[in-house]
Parts: structure tokens; sequence; C-alpha cells
């Protein structure tokens, strides 16, 4: 770690419901402070019921949660320095915007004139300026998405919570509220654990994601990492698209695909283990012949058998007889050769690209 | 119609004003064959009743006591200032207002805690249980009372083994404690209704939010179940001010309410007219009661 304090630290938190649903198991996890982090994963992974945990409205059955050092124990949500963003807002509908977002003051029984001032620069900082004695009723979902912010951030808190707070949105404000976020963590700098089931949101917006699968943490790391070199298959299903071949590695750095063919590629597995080797169909590139590709790279014959056209880009799916499928996505820029159904082609990639997993 | 009139000369108006009249007109209709039914029933079965007690309040009496469509005057209504109906009525509605407020205390954590139940089945298994006792007859169950509250009744030689209380059958407390066991389940089920409908993750967010337990109860459960608060308040309250079986059967002759009045009025006393004008106070003070209670709670629902 480095010499900044972790802003939230799990240990082996563990939490059962009943018997036998386990929703998170044996999860460590270090959040630094003032970093953007976010749990991403499917519905039903742990995320929510981790930050749950976090916030205090769950305890974990086994492990520790501290937050700033602090072992949190069995200490209930208004007892904990963080504030969340709840998925439905959770706006209270008998009371106005203003008095929404001075809810967590006045519980901390803060002077009026004080919480008048910061209440006012917390409507100003979501843009909402105007707004005060408006129902929350009366506000469209991105205004009242930006309350819950305003409700949470006003409190300063040392960790803010998001749970999937722009779900509820349509595309084109979720990608003006994404940026939006992330300006105003940069302008507050209080750290943001940001709960999402959407991958690109992840991407765009962390400093370091935690991916999760079935309660477990699946990889963690930058989004630069869980993007290219991911660790398992699920992170590399689930974190952007991806080709699946099934292959056996063959030696160190290379496998045999079914069809015979050997190809190049990141292996971390000892020979003879069965894998699937994946790559990402925008690191592929489509020659008309074995003499027009890049030499001492991989290069795999195939024939076009789908074109799916996408605007921006085209998509391929490439036969390569025994050995499989592959899709392959080509930037839509000029003078770029389309290719038809049935064309022989030859797929290059580099061996950097392809990565042997197993489950 | 004139306002129709006036689209339809708006010039480049797209829409076809006649048509949507027309659609209009059907679905006003069709609402209005939905609602017949219960329309012609309460016409017939409320409303005119109520405007025969009306009526009748301004009648004469003959000698035998037969009300007489004749001679109208406000004798009735005056005599509503008689100090023997001023006490009863203070007694009624000191008894409705004491019902009405325990029935709320017993029911709120009652409801709170049904409606907090986890599993679907469990709450509906006690809502059930809830609504177990109207399956019998309501005078069966107010003569059960009778039996409990007498000399030999289980209720009575509890009290005086621990000597408590002794025999409550026909006394105020007896009246009371009737009051509350008929209508605690028309508290429970509005207010039941109000809080499983709450959004609970309001009341995480007060508590994310630093209000404590408590604090979430008042500044957000209570405020929020305001609804069923108020349609509890009102079911409990207007029958029990008009409350007649409860009283005349635990309370003897000494614990009369504004229903045994009525009664009496219209059968013993053979005074319809006086009967007719307590009725028709009572609906009266009633209807301005309940636009009052509407109307200040109704605002920040």
């Amino acid at each position: 770690m480095n010499n900044r304090a972790a802003a939230v630290s799990l240990h082996g938190v563990t939490k059962r419901f009943g018997e036998d649903v386990v929703a998170v198991d044996d999860v460590d996890l270090e959040i630094r402070d003032g970093e953007f982090f976010s749990l991403l994963g499917p519905s039903g992974c742990g995320k929510t019921t981790t930050l749950r945990m976090i916030a205090g409205l769950e305890f974990p059955t086994e492990g520790s949660v501290r937050i700033h050092g602090e072992e949190m124990g069995l200490r209930s949500p208004d007892k904990r320095p963080v504030n969340t963003v709840f998925q439905s807002y959770a706006l209270f509908p008998h009371m106005n915007v203003a008095d929404n977002v001075a809810f967590g003051l006045k519980m901390k029984k803060i002077d009026d004139s004080e919480v008048r001032r910061r209440v006012g620069e917390a409507i100003d900082l979501v843009r909402l300026t105007g707004l005060d004695d408006r129902s929350p009723n009366a506000l469209s979902g991105g205004q009242q998405q930006r309350v819950a912010l305003a409700r949470a951030l006003v409190n300063q808190p040392a960790v803010l919570l998001l749970d999937e707070p722009l779900g509820a949105l349509d595309l084109k404000l979720r990608q003006t509220m994404q940026l939006e976020l992330k300006d105003i963590q940069n302008e507050v700098g209080i750290t943001f654990v940001y709960v999402t089931h959407d991958q690109g949101e992840a991407l765009t917006m962390s400093d370091r994601i935690g991916v999760m699968d079935e309660g477990r943490l699946a990889q963690f790391g930058p989004p630069e990492d869980i993007y290219e070199s991911p660790q398992n298959l699920f992170v590399a299903g689930f974190v952007g698209q991806m080709c699946h071949l099934s292959a056996v590695v063959a030696e160190p750095g290379s496998v045999r695909l079914k069809g015979g063919e050997l190809v190049g590629a990141r292996t971390t597995t000892p020979n003879g283990t069965g894998v699937t080797l994946t790559v990402r169909p925008e690191k592929l590139s489509l020659y008309a012949s074995a003499s027009e590709a890049p030499q001492g790279r991989n290069a795999l014959k195939g024939s076009i058998a789908r074109r799916t056209f996408y605007g921006e880009s085209l998509e391929y799916e490439v036969q390569l007889g025994a050995s499989g499928s592959i899709e392959v996505r080509v930037e839509n820029i000029p003078s770029i050769r389309r290719w038809s159904v049935g064309d022989q082609v030859i797929i290059d990639f580099h061996p950097e690209a392809a990565i042997a997993l197993t489950e | 119609m004139k306002l129709l009139d006036e689209r339809e000369t708006v010039e480049g108006q797209e829409v076809n004003p006649r048509l949507e009249r027309r659609a209009r007109r059907q679905e006003s209709w069709r609402g209005f064959f939905h609602a017949a039914p219960a329309y012609v029933y309460l016409t017939f079965f409320f409303v005119l009743p109520l405007l025969i007690i009306f009526v009748f309040s301004f009648a004469s009496r003959s000698n035998t006591g037969k009300p007489l469509l004749e001679n109208w005057n406000l004798d009735s209504w005056t005599r509503l200032a008689d100090p023997l109906v001023r006490t009863i009525a203070v007694r009624s509605l000191t008894m409705a207002i004491a019902n009405t407020v325990l029935c709320l205390l017993i029911a709120y954590p009652f409801a709170y805690w049904i409606a907090t139940r986890a599993r679907q089945r469990t709450r509906t298994l006690l809502l059930i249980a809830v609504l177990i006792p109207f399956w019998s007859n309501f005078l069966v169950r107010t003569y059960a009372w009778r039996m409990l509250l007498d000399s030999d009744g289980y209720i009575t030689q509890f009290g005086e083994l621990t000597g408590l209380w002794g025999r409550m059958l026909f006394t105020q407390p007896a009246v009371f404690i009737g009051l509350v066991y008929g209508y605690l389940p028309f508290m429970v089920l509005p207010l039941y209704a109000a809080l499983e409908r709450m959004d609970w993750s309001l009341v995480e967010a007060g508590r994310d939010l630093y209000a404590s337990g408590s604090k979430a109860f008042r500044k957000i459960t209570l405020p929020l179940s305001k609804p069923g608060i108020i349609a509890g308040s009102i079911l409990v309250f207007i029958p029990s001010l008009g409350a007649y079986v409860t009283p005349d059967i635990l309370g003897g002759a000494r614990t009369n309410l504004l229903g045994n009045l009525i009664v009496t009025q219209f059968q013993a006393a053979r005074n319809w007219p006086f009967g007719s004008a307590i009725s028709g106070a009572i609906l009266i003070v009633m209807l301005v009661a309940t636009m009052i209670y509407f109307r200040t709670g109704g605002r920040t629902i």
C-alpha cells in the first residue's frame, strides 16, 4: 500500500443470508483515500451487499470493515463517516429539495445559518439552483439523482457510496452524468465507492475497479489492467467484448487450437492444460493473403461467415474451420477494405493480444 | 362547450376536436355505467333515508307519540341544548376520542410488526388473524365479553385475586374495553396498508444521514404512514361515536351513549323528531370534523 491510509479496507468479509445463501464470500479490498473506486459485476454478484456493509446497512457474517483505519464492527449507519446515494434515490417525498439536502446536517445538530449556507452550496454544486422549494416528485429522474447526490455530499463524508446511481436514467443523460460525477469527485476530493453493472461506466470513471462474481472478488486493478489483462474467463467475458476459442497449451507462450494451428499467446498454465484463448475483436486485422499480413505475428486462415454494420465499425464473423469462429471488429475509416460473406481471409493479431485463460 | 368551439377555429390545428369530444363523451358514459349500480343503491338506501330523518326532525308528534308531518317546528333541535343530551354527548365524544387514541397506540406497533415481517406468507397469516373475529357475529362476541367481565368471569376473578380491579360489567371501563376490542382491526388494517407500501429504503436513507432509529421513525416512518393514521382514526372514531351494541350490552343503564339515546327516542320514548334531530346533529358534526381532519392532514400526505 502507499503511504496514504486506506479509506476503506475489507478483510475476509463474508455475508451469508440464512443457511445457504452466500452473498459475499471472503472479500479482501483496500480502497485508497480520494480514489474513484468501482465495484463491477452482474446483478446478484454481491456488489450491493458489499456496499451496504460499508454503509452499515448490513453487517458482515465474518471479517472486518475498516474506514480510515477504524474498525466499524456493529456500528450503526448513523455513526459511520459515510453517506450513500441509493439506487432508487430514496428522496423523502414529504420534504422539499432543500429539506432533503439539509436532513443529514440537521441530524448532526449543525446550526441553522451553517446548514443554510452548506445546503445552498451543495444545491449549486449539483446545478439545481432555484429548485430548493420543489417536491422531489416534481423533478425529473436526472434532477432527483442530483438531489440524492447533494444530500449525501453536503455532509462531507469520508467516503461516498453510490449504488448504481445512474441505472434509472436514459443513455444520453447517463453519459452526461458520468462526466459530471467524475468532475464533482475531482472537485470535492472525496473517496467514491461506485457500484455498477455497466462495464463501460466502470471503465470510463474509475481509478480502480474491483470485478465481482458470485460473491468473490474476481479481479482488482486499474481499468486498463482489467481490460487488457483479465485474469480469468469471467472478467474477460464481463468486461468488454471477447472472442473465445478452445485450445491446449503447447509450450510457454503458445497454444494449439482444435484445428491444429499453433498460436502465440500469453500463457500462465503448464503445457497440456486445456485453456480458452481469448482475444478482443478490435485487436484483430483482416488480410486477403498471408503475404500481405505482417510477418512474425499470429495468422489464422478463415472465411467470412457474417457481416454486421454498426455505423462507426463493422463486425465480421470469421469461420476458422475446426477451430471454431471468431469476431473481428474493424473501424469504419476511409479506404478500409470491405469484405463480403464467403471471402477467404487471413486474421492477423499480435501474440500479446491473445490470452490463454482457464476457469 | 365554448372552449371546444374556440379550439375548432384555431388555424393549423391538426387534431379533430369533434372526434376528441366524442371520445371523451364515450369515456364519461362508460364511467357512469360502471358506477350506476352504486349510485342507485346509495341514492335509495343512503341519501333518501338521511333526507327522511332530516325532514322528521322538524315534524311534530301526536298525543300517542305518532310523528305528524305537519306543524313543522324547531323544538327537537332546540332540545339538543338540554343538559342531559350534553352530558351524554360529552361522554360519547370522550369515549370515542379515547377509543381512537388507544386503538392507535395498540395498533401502530402491531401493524408495524406485521408490515416488517420479511415473508409475505407470515404477513398474510398475521393479517388473517386480525380478521378472524369478523368470522363470528359482533353481538355474540360482545356477549362473550359480558361473560368475561361478569362476577364469575375470568377477568373479574383475576382482578379480585390480584386486588387490582373488581367486577367491571355495566361500568364505563367495560364499555371502553368492548369498544377497543371491537374497533381495533379497523385501525390495524389501514395502518398496515400504509406501512406495507412504504419504501423502507427511505428509512435506510434516514439512518445513513445520521438519524438514530427513533429519530428516523419520527421524521420518516411516522409522517409517511400518516394516510393510514388518518384513515384508521376516521374508521374507528365515527362508528364509536355512534356505538350502540357495546354500551347497551356492557354498559348497562348507567353508561348511556349517544347511540343508546337515539334508540331510546325511537323506541321507548316514541319521540321520532327528537331522535332524528340527534342523528342529524351527529351527522353534521361528523362531516365537519372529518373535513377538518382531512384538510389539516391531507396537505402534508
